[in-house]
C-alpha cells in the first residue's frame, strides 16, 4: 500500500510528513530550470521510472479479476447479501497491493524512513513501470488542478 | 562567504532576510547556503561530485526544506537542479526569474502544504462492485466455471470492467473529498494516483493559521467516507505542489 494510513478514529491534526509521503512531488514538482547541468545520479530511475504505475494496463485487469474471483469462491453460495463469513474469511487473506511508486522509491530509499511500517508487498509480480491512463490529460505525469480562490496572503 | 566557483546544487528559492541557512546537511553532507541577495536568495550546497546516489540524495534536499520552511517561505525546486556556480544561482536562476519567484514567494507566504490521500478498502469495494455491476457479475461466475488458462482473455475484459467501476468510483470520491475541502484552502492541487486501489491524491495549500480549520473539514470527509476509504492525513510540509512557475534561463554563461 503506498501510503501509510491512519488508524480509524478521529482525526485530530495532520501527522506529520515523511520523505515517502512527499517522494511523489519532490521528484514531480517544485520549480525547475530547464537546462541544468546534468549529474548522473545512480538510482534516478528507479525513483522516476517505477514512480508510474499502469492503472489501465494488462497487469492491473488480471490482478482485479483474480481479485473478484477470490472474493467469489465464498460469495457464489448466495449472490445477494453477503454472509457475514464472508468478511471475515476475506479480510485475513486479500491484502495485495500493486505496487506503485511510493513503494518502489521507497524500496529505493532503503527501509529507514519514518512511517513506512506497511511493508506487506508480498505482490512483487505487479509491479508495472510505464506511464498510466490514456483518457484525460496526456503527457503530464500528473494533472493538476489549481485553483486559485483568494490571494490573500 | 565566498564564493564556489564548482556546480552546486539548489534546493530552492527563500526570501532570504531573517534565519539563515537550515543546519541540516545538505547532498553529500555539505553545508547548506545562501546565495543572492537578501529579499531573493537560494538555498545551495557545493556539489563536487559527478556521480549522486539518489535515494541519499532526495532525502537531503527533502530534509533541507522541511528545515528551511519550518521558519520561513521556501519555493522548493525540483529534486535535481544543478548549476554550474554560484554566479549562475545569482544571473540564470535569480536574475533572470526574480519578477515570478518574487511573485511565488509572496502567493505562498505563510502557506503550508496539506496532503489529503484516500486508500480504498480493496475488499469491499470489490464486493460492491460486483453487487452492483451485474455484467461484472455475470462473466465472473463464467470464468470461475472454467479453467483459469481457458479464460485468459475473459479474466482480462473482467478486470477491465471493474477498473471502470472503480474509476467511476474514484471521480465521485474525489469530487466530494474536493467539495469538502476546497472551500478552507487557498489552492488545490490534484496528483494522478499511483496505486490500483488509491481513491485520491490531493494537495491543498492552506494558511498556517488555517490548518485547524482545515483539519475540521478534514473530519467530515472522514465521516463521510465511513470505512469505504481510509484517509491519510499529512503536513504541515514546504508548499511542493503549489511551486509551479514558467522559469527561464537566461544565456548560460557556462554553456
Amino acid at each position: 500500500m503506498a501510503v501509510a494510513t491512519q488508524p480509524r478514529g478521529y482525526i485530530d491534526r495532520p501527522r506529520p510528513s515523511g520523505l515517502a509521503d512527499v517522494i511523489e512531488v519532490i521528484l514531480d514538482k517544485g520549480i525547475v530550470i530547464d537546462a541544468f547541468v546534468r549529474v548522473s545520479l545512480i538510482g534516478i530511475e528507479i525513483l522516476t521510472i517505477d514512480a508510474r504505475i499502469v492503472i489501465a494496463s494488462v497487469d492491473t485487469y488480471l490482478r482485479f479479476a483474480e481479485a473478484v474471483n477470490r472474493l467469489d469462491i465464498v460469495q457464489n453460495s448466495d449472490s445477494e447479501g453477503l454472509p457475514d463469513l464472508v468478511g471475515s474469511m476475506t479480510e485475513s487473506g486479500a491484502k495485495s497491493k500493486v505496487k506503485g511508486l511510493a513503494e518502489g522509491a521507497k524500496d529505493a530509499l532503503g527501509s529507514g524512513d519514518d512511517d513506512d511500517s506497511d511493508s506487506d508487498s508480498d505482490d512483487s509480480e505487479s509491479k508495472s513501470r510505464s506511464r498510466r491512463r490514456s483518457s484525460s490529460s496526456s503527457g503530464g505525469s500528473s494533472r493538476s488542478r489549481s485553483r486559485s480562490r483568494s490571494s490573500s496572503s | 562567504m565566498t564564493d564556489h566557483t564548482g556546480m552546486v546544487y539548489v534546493y530552492g528559492v527563500v526570501a532570504a532576510e531573517g534565519s539563515g541557512p537550515p543546519k541540516a546537511e545538505g547532498i553529500e553532507a555539505a553545508p547548506v547556503r545562501l546565495v543572492g541577495r537578501p529579499d531573493l536568495g537560494a538555498l545551495v550546497s557545493d556539489l563536487d561530485a559527478d556521480a549522486l546516489s539518489a535515494p541519499k540524495a532526495v532525502r537531503a534536499h527533502w530534509r533541507v526544506l522541511e528545515e528551511a520552511s519550518a521558519n520561513a517561505t521556501v519555493v522548493p525546486a525540483r529534486f535535481g537542479m544543478v548549476l554550474a556556480d554560484d554566479d549562475a544561482v545569482r544571473t540564470e536562476l535569480l536574475e533572470v526569474n526574480e519578477p515570478a519567484l518574487a511573485a511565488l514567494l509572496q502567493e505562498l507566504a505563510g502557506k503550508v502544504q496539506l496532503t489529503v490521500k484516500g486508500e480504498y478498502d480493496e475488499d469491499a469495494m470489490l464486493r460492491e462492485v460486483v453487487r452492483t455491476t451485474p455484467a461484472v457479475a455475470a462473466l465472473n461466475a463464467r470464468i470461475s466455471s472454467v479453467p483459469a488458462d481457458a479464460a485468459y482473455y475473459d479474466r482480462i475484459r473482467l478486470g477491465e470492467l471493474v477498473a471502470e467501476e472503480v474509476e467511476r468510483r474514484r471521480l465521485a470520491d474525489t469530487d466530494q473529498a474536493l467539495r469538502l475541502l476546497t472551500p478552507v484552502a487557498v489552492e488545490v492541487s490534484e496528483q494522478e494516483v499511483r496505486t490500483a486501489t488509491a481513491a485520491f491524491d490531493l494537495a491543498f495549500l492552506v494558511p498556517r493559521d488555517g490548518v485547524e480549520a482545515f483539519t475540521k473539514a478534514v473530519r467530515a470527509l472522514d465521516e463521510a467516507v465511513g470505512d469505504r476509504i481510509a484517509l491519510s492525513y499529512v503536513g504541515p510540509a514546504p508548499p511542493y505542489s503549489f511551486a509551479e512557475a514558467n522559469l527561464d534561463q537566461g544565456s548560460p554563461a557556462w554553456a
